[in-house]
């Protein structure tokens, strides 16, 4: 084992280097790029033993991706933002083969205004397509979710794929320290991967994702699908206490951070996660009862260990990171839905922050906790606040001045004049 | 915490100054976090990046708003209003500025009120490695700064750098090179100040029609014009004496920059030639010099 500096990306390559990948194939997008050159590197020095193709597009990547995992062989692939959404048809089509293939998908905000910064609007969208999904808030998280991820989509009783989050630049890009294991270690927690179901061997002909026609047979398919990806839940305790039991490292379906006595509660997920511990520090600092879960599984969703952390809550916010437009935070729709049949229940609240990689800064932080406090003393939540701060409203401001949509007239392609600001008032 | 931030053009060696830092901070047991923030990245654009170091685990992530001290790799980045090395800068902070100028000289013209450190390292590294990659400098020069000791120092350019580096002598250079820039600086302590925290509320968005709020630019010629020329920090210089006009140059300018005279000679247009060195490289016979030059406009 040791223990050096890592990117989210380069821990991501050590992951799959360390369960030695049989196949990758590979279409660049930022910020995952380095992912694939990390292996290639390896592949071309001959440290691993791993076939590579790059294909023409996020598309075809996904679908050699299924393909080869129906042959029997372990696979791993990588994209982002975008590139998941361009290869979209095809996640619901090799979930349904049930291969078990890993893939990473590296957060950036959707296309447009396009940018480069994350948000996990391309990771929910695909929320529904069969692949379980785990998201990280460490480098060491990403390394350890690779083997986390083979063991759970190769169990008998899950096959079906795993995408691995990270955030793009905050985690892709930062480098903190990483205890890279022995490969001794990681084989015994992760053996080869043997395929009972799906592969490809002489004299042995299966047909594999043949059709059905008639809803009975579509359902019954997907219900299996469903029933293999909420038995997950129990696979993954599993998978996780023994990745404890041999790395010192555990990973919950959920993890808490000062929750056991906590009143009011921040739900979060992924690298921003970080930002609000140290908000729930500061707000224990000023004697407020604060705690934080993060969301780690997203699929299947961890029903059971959300209740439990927050029924006893006065107040709970949820920061999602994503915005449904016509609708509002997503992960605030899917945990509202756990809690509106429970009879003891906080007051849930929904604030949208951190699209597109911007900050939540600490007044950002204040600023819900006040909110959950009000709640509490009113008994009612605004849904959703959407996190904005004067400083950026007023570099907006100048902005828009820049383009044209400043405190003064401008004529439109047709020639016709409008004044701006009246427009702009509310 | 320490946070300290970097600043430098693409190519220049700011990212592995700030990796240097990182993984010397974290050898001698610190916890530690280094990142680089860069656009769409081209050799010679600023770019800045990042180290945080610290005793406790730390709980922050993203650029360094407010910094305990900054390394400026580029004395004409201090000018560039894409940069602003100094931003944020906190009240006891220290700036380190690659320049042949001195301190009290950088201070009055840049207006700098907390303590400036200088010292030509693009000069050093010309001279001990031959090549003006100031990462290794950099980074001996941040260590000493932060006050980390030489052997971590060492340690983590070997590792740093021998990833990058094949060539086993270029990289005892630099390992020389960082060790005479550590020696070069004076220890200091940084004292760690709170930041300059300015109050910024949590507003309402209002609603803006679509002729606001989409992503449509109505005025034309708003993007001021950015002369690639500002990013140089070698010039290309034409021997005509030994130049044989096989135009070698004209076609590998990454930029389209290099023309041909009345007499056929080839010249560049130094407003917009970003001093990437791949004509002086590429010359068959040497009639390109790359000279280094200091200005900021
Ligand atoms: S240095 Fe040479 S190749 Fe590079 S931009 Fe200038 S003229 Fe072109
Ligand atoms: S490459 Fe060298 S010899 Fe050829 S035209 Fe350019 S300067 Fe002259």
């Amino acid at each position: 084992m040791i223990k050096e500096m890592l990117t989210g990306n380069a821990a991501a390559a050590w992951g799959v280097r360390l369960a030695e990948v049989d196949y990758v194939p590979a279409y660049p997008i930022t910020p995952q790029t380095e992912i694939i050159e990390m292996l290639a590197r390896w592949i071309s020095n001959g440290d691993v033993d791993t076939k590579f193709v790059t294909l023409d597009s996020e598309h075809s990547m996904i679908t050699a991706a299924g393909a080869a995992s129906a042959t029997g062989v372990r696979v791993f692939t990588a994209t982002s933002s975008q590139g998941l959404l361009y290869g979209f048809e095809m996640l619901y089509t090799v979930a349904g083969w049930r291969v078990p293939l890993v893939m990473v998908n590296v957060s950036r905000a959707l296309s447009s205004p396009i940018t480069l910064e994350p948000d996990h609007n391309d990771i929910l969208a695909a929320r529904d397509a069969g692949f379980l999904q785990i998201h990280c808030e460490t480098c060491q998280e990403v390394l350890d979710s690779v083997l986390i991820a083979y063991r759970l989509a190769e169990d008998e009783r899950v096959l079906l794929p795993v995408l691995i989050n990270m955030d793009g630049f905050h985690l892709s890009f930062t480098r903190e320290p990483v205890e890279v294991p022995d490969r001794e270690q990681v084989v015994r927690f992760l053996p080869p991967y043997r395929p009972k179901h799906a592969f490809f061997k002489a004299s042995q002909p299966m047909a594999q994702g043949t059709a059905v026609i008639g809803g009975s047979g579509y359902s019954y398919f997907k219900y299996q699908m469903h029933f293999a990806s909420m038995g997950a839940l129990d696979v993954y305790r599993e998978v996780s206490e023994e990745f404890g039991r041999l790395f010192g490292r555990s990973y919950n379906t959920t993890e808490g951070y000062m929750i056991d006595d906590a009143e009011y509660i921040l739900i979060m997920t992924n690298s921003f996660s970080t930002l609000g511990k140290a908000a729930v520090k500061r707000a224990r600092e000023k004697g407020v009862k604060a705690g934080l879960l993060r969301l780690r599984l997203l699929r299947p969703f961890p029903e059971l260990g959300i209740k439990e952390a927050i029924r006893k809550a006065k107040a709970v916010a949820i920061v999602d990171q994503n915005i449904s437009v016509g609708k509002g935070g997503i992960l605030y729709s899917e945990i509202s839905s756990v809690m509106y049949n429970e009879k003891e229940r906080p007051l849930l609240l929904s604030f949208i922050g951190g699209l597109g990689g911007k900050t939540i800064s600490s007044e950002e932080f204040e600023f819900i906790f006040d909110r959950m406090i009000e709640a509490v003393d009113t008994g009612v939540g605004k849904v959703p606040y959407l996190l904005y701060t004067e400083m950026e409203w007023k570099e907006m401001e100048k902005l828009k001045n820049v383009a044209g949509k400043g405190n003064k007239n401008y004529s439109n392609c047709r020639g016709e004049t409008h004044n701006i600001t009246e427009h702009g008032k509310e | 915490m320490l946070r300290l931030r970097f600043h430098g053009r693409g190519g220049q060696g700011a990212k592995i100054a700030s990796r240097i830092l990182g993984t010397a901070a974290f050898f001698e047991g610190y916890y530690a976090q280094d990142f680089p923030l860069y656009g769409a990245e081209r050799r010679g654009a600023p770019i800045s990046a990042f180290t945080r170091i610290s005793k406790e685990p730390i709980l922050e992530r993203g650029i360094i708003a407010e910094p305990d001290s900054v390394f400026v790799l580029d004395e004409t980045l201090l000018d560039d209003p894409h940069a602003h090395p100094l931003s944020g800068l906190k009240e006891h902070g220290i700036v380190f500025v690659n320049t042949a100028r001195s301190a009290v000289e950088l201070k009055d013209t840049y207006k700098i009120s907390v303590q400036v450190i200088t010292l030509d390292i693009t000069k050093i590294s010309l001279k001990m490695l031959g090549k003006p990659i100031l990462s290794a400098l950099a980074g001996g020069i941040a260590a000493r700064i932060v006050n980390l000791g030489e052997d971590s120092l060492k340690k983590s350019i070997e590792k740093e750098l021998s990833e990058i580096i094949t060539e086993k002598e270029f990289l005892l250079k630099n390992k020389e090179a960082s060790q005479y820039c550590f020696h070069a600086i004076k220890p200091i302590e940084i004292k760690i100040a709170k930041g300059i925290h300015k109050a910024n509320p949590v507003i309402t968005v209002p609603f803006e029609t679509a002729l606001i709020s989409s992503p449509t630019i109505y005025t034309t010629g708003n993007t001021p014009l950015r002369k690639t020329g500002n990013w140089r920090v070698f010039k290309p210089v034409w021997n005509y004496d030994i130049c044989t006009k096989c135009m070698v140059c004209v076609v590998r300018c990454p930029d389209a920059c290099i023309s041909v005279n009345e007499d056929g000679y080839p010249y560049t247009d130094y407003d917009n030639c970003k001093g990437c060195m791949i004509c002086v490289e590429e010359c068959p016979v040497k009639a390109i010099e790359g000279m280094r030059e200091a200005h900021a406009w």
